[in-house]
């Protein structure tokens, strides 16, 4: 154990003396941390740019209705409205970027004004049927009108283009309601928002939990495999083999490094987060236990990797290649509801989803019996992968 | 008479189809500092790690303090110190840092002393990257000796030094043949194997050639001692009657004697006359040349 130390001690040294180790293992998931719990944790809400062509015009004025209509989009907490002349035009002069628009057609204020002065007639008709039912009779001509038009123009890849339709139909709607004469606070069904935030959660700590996993995760996938294949390839491996070092040594060292470093990026990253994003974490034993798990499973599996591939190009891409995609499609750092059905299954084969939904449980909700199939599947991956580590890690013929 | 402290008989390692040694045998003796000579690839790598216990042999045997490579590593790595071919190690620790990793490996704990000995102290506290080739050296030296082990594998040592760096390696090699060691040493260059080395083997395409003590190679397979004249007339004539062949300069004649006892009856004769004469004695260079046919260039390839 005393050797086992020593060399715990040394690696971690040689470690913390690369900037560049340091600055990837700790500093850059901080910073990604900042710019998400940044960006998605903002209390405004998007504004998006929607450019509209009124077409509905007298005399070179624009009409009292179609006015109204474009006042209304822009009173929209989430669009920004900007009228042109001539959309086609103006789109040109763009070269990149999510170009919205609208256009409102010529006699939008006459068929919008016809249109309602039917509808309205309908309501009448339809209240007068009702009466009929009731034994009253009364009759009323037909009246018809076309709707008013206006169109609307979106790009299929345009991520933002749900939200702007959604918000240009709940003006429409809004505009249609006073058309027909009603008032706000005109309706049949009333809606009262109520926040959930019970518990003062805040974007953070969804992220908070996920980043702590991910990168004790690619720490582990990535940094090991790609420290044990250099370590090879330069003779520093080779170098040690040759003492009385055994290869139990050399695989508690690297694991103890690894927990270290993973108890110190949660520290570090649970600090930032109070700090800056008054996030609710709360590590108690159980985090610290489920954590040193994750820590000895993904470590095991760097081992692995650094064992099998000599290269040491190769072995950092294969870190690479299975750390990647597991961050992503695992859900650490988007909620995996938000994926698609199958990318949902995907995700829950990957060890990394329960470790940061184990966090999350333990961490964030206090609510660690949550857990326990975190524990159980993080605990039988790392047993398998230490195993596979010890058998693969080789102490002759290197 | 010493003991044996490694003894190798038939000793053969193969990779694939590649036979990297092949049913080798020898022994080295307590104390010596005893060579493993060859240009690169003739597998005195594969030789010292066997016995080092970093590769296992394909067949034949191998004993380091009486214990055998193939089943007692634990043992034998306790009991040796070694200094690996292109030797690194940790590079952002400093030279004290990574002899102090090795002394807690080997439970030894003379760091200071060691350090002191290889003249490591005057840089303890500079990163091993930031050394040049013959501070690094030392350092590997260093680390070998926190072992206290009696024997100790230095491959290639001086590979890629310096001049002067190599000669400080030289006479840090010599001391620890003062300090009691027995040191097992791999090289390319026969300069060194000449002025370090009680005994050496040269090992060719994985099988060794020769092995004997450096005064008895040069005996019988340095070509003899060469005696040069300077001037003509009668010591021209002594050189003539008893060199066992004459080579002519522009006007020199150079006669060389297989024979030590007719040159040195013929170099007699030479200073009666009070001739102007030069001796030079064959080296290492001269007994790979003869036995091989080649020469071991610079970087260690067989021209």
């Amino acid at each position: 154990m005393k050797r086992a130390f020593s060399l715990f001690l040394s690696l971690t040294k040689n470690w913390l003396r690369s900037k560049s180790g340091v600055f990837f293992s700790i500093l850059f998931p901080i910073m990604l941390l900042l710019i998400f719990s940044t960006v998605f944790g903002g209390q405004e809400a998007a504004e998006y740019t929607l450019h509209v062509q009124n077409d509905d015009l007298v005399d070179g004025n624009e009409t009292e209705l179609s006015e109204e209509f474009i006042e209304a989009l822009d009173s929209s907490e989430s669009l920004n409205v900007k009228e042109v002349d001539n959309i086609t035009e103006d789109r040109q002069d763009r070269s990149f970027g999510s170009y919205r628009a609208l256009r409102i057609e010529e006699g939008f204020h006459e068929q919008a004004k016809n249109k309602s002065i039917e509808l309205r007639m309908k309501v009448i008709q339809n209240t007068t049927q009702y009466m009929d039912e009731q034994g009253e009779e009364i009759n009323l001509d037909d009246f018809t009108a076309e709707s008013a038009e206006i169109v609307l123009m979106l790009s299929e890849d345009d991520q933002a283009g749900p939200m702007v339709k959604g918000t240009v139909y709940g003006v429409i709607n809004s505009f249609n309601s006073r058309m027909l004469g009603l008032e706000e606070g005109d309706t049949t069904v009333d809606i009262t928002e109520e926040s959930h935030k019970e518990r003062g959660l805040h974007p953070v700590d969804y992220y908070l939990p996920g980043f702590i996993a991910a990168f004790i995760m690619s720490n582990g996938i990535i940094g090991v495999t790609s420290n044990i294949s250099e370590y090879k390839r330069n003779g520093v491996l080779k170098r040690l083999t040759a003492t009385p070092l055994k290869k139990r040594d050399w695989i508690l060292a690297n694991v103890g490094q690894q927990t270290v470093l993973a108890f110190g990026l949660t520290a570090v990253m649970i600090l930032v987060a109070v700090l800056i994003f008054d996030a609710q974490a709360y590590p108690g034993p159980y985090a610290i236990g489920l954590i040193f798990m994750g820590a000895v499973a993904f470590c095991s599996v760097g081992i692995v990797l650094g064992g099998l591939i000599k290269d040491v190009e190769a072995a950092s891409g294969a870190g690479n290649a299975i750390a990647f995609p597991m961050m992503f499609l695992s859900g650490a750092f988007i909620p995996i509801e938000t994926m698609p059905d199958y990318l949902q299954t995907v995700a829950r084969f990957l060890p990394l989803y329960y470790f940061h939904q184990g966090l999350r449980e333990i961490m964030i909700l206090q609510n660690p019996s949550e857990a326990l199939l975190a524990y159980l599947i993080i605990g039988i991956f790392a047993m398998i992968f230490i195993v596979l580590a010890i058998k693969t890690t080789r102490w002759k013929d290197i | 008479m010493s003991r044996n402290i490694i003894e190798v008989n038939d000793l053969t390692k193969k990779y694939d189809e590649l036979v990297a040694v092949d049913s080798i045998s020898f022994d080295v003796k307590e104390g010596e500092i005893f060579s493993l000579v060859g240009p690169n690839g003739a597998g005195k790598t594969t030789t010292v790690e066997i016995l080092e216990c970093l590769r296992k042999p394909t067949s034949g045997n191998a004993r380091v303090l009486g214990h055998d490579v193939k089943n007692e590593d634990e043992k034998i790595k306790k009991k040796i110190g070694v200094m690996p071919q292109d030797f690194n190690t940790f590079e952002r620790l400093t030279a004290e840092e990574n002899i102090k990793l090795m002394g807690d490996l080997y439970g030894s704990d003379n760091v200071k002393e060691i350090m002191r000995k290889v003249g490591v102290d005057k840089f303890k506290n500079k990163k091993f990257d930031d050394l040049s080739g013959g501070m690094k050296t030392k350092v590997g030296i260093g680390m070998t000796l926190i072992s206290n082990a009696d024997l100790l594998f230095l491959d290639e040592p001086t590979t890629g030094l310096d001049p002067h760096a190599r000669r400080e390696t030289w006479n840090l090699i010599k001391d620890l043949k003062k300090m009691g060691k027995t040191v097992f040493l791999t090289t390319h260059y026969m300069e060194e194997v000449e002025y370090l080395s009680d005994r050496a083997g040269i090992l060719i395409n994985g099988k060794i050639e020769v092995i004997d003590s450096i005064e008895n190679l040069i005996e019988e397979h340095g070509g003899g001692i060469k005696v040069k004249v300077l001037e003509d007339g009668e010591a021209v004539d002594i050189i003539n009657d008893r060199a066992d062949e004459v080579l002519r300069g522009e006007d020199t004649w150079t006669g060389i004697f297989d024979n030590k006892k007719e040159a040195r009856q013929a170099l007699i004769k030479l200073f009666q006359l009070d001739a102007k004469v030069e001796v030079e004695e064959a080296g290492m260079d001269e007994v790979f040349l003869r036995l091989t046919g080649g020469k071991i260039d610079e970087g260690g390839e067989l021209v």
